[in-house]
């Protein structure tokens, strides 16, 4: 075996299946032999690295979280707002000045939610007292889902822009910080989930717009693609033009190209 | 159940048994992530990110190769999305190795961590896809024959390949100071091959 023939074998010599026949060269080489020693001492060294280890609870956790909003949202089914110790045992691990601001926030909207749950099982009358009530539960579950969605993990962001469908008559701070986070969140899965979440305002013309401008600038084919969907189901004809020009741009990925020209052919032009 | 056999009840609406798949995987998924990026809370983050594309791609998953496979090459996306979203060479700062050997002198100990925050920044500087071979054969102790299918090249090229890179990476370590504290993490558009 000549010299330039081991050096393919090499990687097999460090993980323990070399041939024997690189054994023997090694054993009448020097210069290959010293080349092996010096590889097999690094790949030695690299076994010497400790490995960071998860905080695996707090990571169950979040996926049992994730998990479960994930069920919800396939069932259709609205969230139940849990009362007292078990609702708040659900909540994930949140970090910083955050767990104070949203843990006041999350025990006040339980509270909140108890006491309607209780409101509304009385047969129903006009009660300003009540719509004065489900004001603040409103403003509360808004306060903390604008709260999440700014936060520095994207896994609690990905629950702050899922939350916005749990608000009843968002406000259009809500919209605005969706529209934001498609165009800004640095997590395709957070923008991507943003753009399911616009779909319930999608007869706003500035949602409509906030596509339009979105889709030239994402950088992720996945939201791209979930965009074109959302302006052939939502814009229709009046997306042609975003559209055409995605379809004819050679920069832009293979795969979202066919879909926007898919999409054109959808909407008849 | 086989890691296929979940998988499968999971593509089928079982969701629940993908709950037995992170608890078998999110370790190993968390220890090469974190050893890609070099951060141990975004490495988390990633890993919830692969659950999710795991449950939003799920119809996507076939009866062809292994289960394993097919979970890396979606970390491996995720892990480029990371990057691709980051300023390149950011540095992310060694974090401390804490773990000298018993029964050496503390002499000894501050040399052996000196050497390993080298090794470890020295990892770190390597570019993207020669790291990610390292890390696959020497952590994730995947034979070469199912990093080439991960990484769709033939078996030949991965170990030529991951020769050069565990030389180069030599290289880099033995150039490295003692003073070099933070770690610039490589990154690089260029990859073996990216699915």
């Amino acid at each position: 075996m000549r010299c330039e023939d081991v050096h393919p074998f090499l990687a097999d010599y460090l993980t323990g299946v070399a041939p024997a026949a690189v054994a023997d060269h090694l054993r009448t080489c020097a210069s290959c032999a010293t080349e092996a020693a010096a590889l097999r001492e690094t790949w030695q060294r690299l076994g010497e690295l400790p490995a960071d280890r998860p905080d695996t609870p707090a990571m169950r956790s979040r996926f049992d979280a994730l998990l479960a909003e994930h069920e919800r949202r396939v069932s259709g089914v609205p969230r139940q707002v849990h009362a007292g110790p078990a609702g708040l045992r659900q909540t994930p691990v949140w970090r910083g000045r955050f767990v104070v601001q949203a843990g006041l926030a999350a025990a006040a909207t339980l509270v909140l939610g108890v006491v309607l749950g209780r409101q509304t099982a009385r047969p129903a009358a006009p009660d300003p007292q009540l719509a004065e009530l489900r004001q603040e539960l409103r403003d509360m579950r808004q306060m903390v889902t604008l709260s999440l969605m700014q936060q520095q993990s994207a896994s609690e962001r990905l629950k702050g822009v899922s939350w916005t469908g749990q608000i009843d008559q968002p406000g259009n701070e809500v919209v605005t910080a969706l529209l934001d986070t498609l165009m800004h969140d640095p997590n395709v899965n957070v923008r991507l989930a943003s753009v399911d979440a616009l779909r319930r305002f999608a007869s706003r013309d500035a949602v409509r717009r906030g596509a339009v401008d979105a889709l030239p600038k994402q950088s992720s084919p996945m939201v791209q693609i979930a965009l074109v969907d959302f302006l052939i189901e939502e814009s229709g004809r009046e997306s042609a033009a975003t559209l055409r020009g995605l379809a004819d741009d050679p920069m832009v990925d293979a795969t979202v190209r066919a879909r926007a020209q898919w999409g054109l052919q959808h909407v008849g032009m | 159940m086989t890691d296929e056999d979940l998988m499968r009840a999971v593509r089928d609406g079982d969701l629940p048994q993908l709950g037995v798949l992170f608890d078998r995987y999110h370790v190993p998924l968390f220890d090469f992530l974190s050893r890609m990026i070099g951060n141990a809370a975004a490495a988390e983050d990633l890993v919830q990110d692969v659950f999710v594309r795991i449950l939003k791609y799920r119809a996507t998953y076939r009866d062809e190769g292994r289960f394993e496979t097919w979970l890396f090459r979606i970390a491996r996306n995720a892990r480029a999305d990371y990057f691709r979203t980051r300023p390149r060479s950011e540095p992310l700062g060694g974090e401390a190795l804490e773990r000298p050997s018993p029964g050496a002198g503390p002499a000894r100990q501050l040399e052996e961590e000196r050497e390993r925050q080298r090794l470890r920044c020295a990892l770190l500087r390597l570019r993207e896809d020669k790291r990610e071979l390292i890390v696959l054969a020497r952590y994730r102790g995947m034979k070469l024959d199912q990093i080439a299918a991960l990484l769709d090249v033939d078996v030949g090229t991965v170990k030529v390949r991951l020769h050069r890179a565990v030389r180069e990476l030599r290289d880099i370590f033995l150039g490295l100071s003692d003073e070099a504290s933070s770690c610039d993490v490589k990154t690089s558009t260029r990859s073996l091959q990216t699915t």
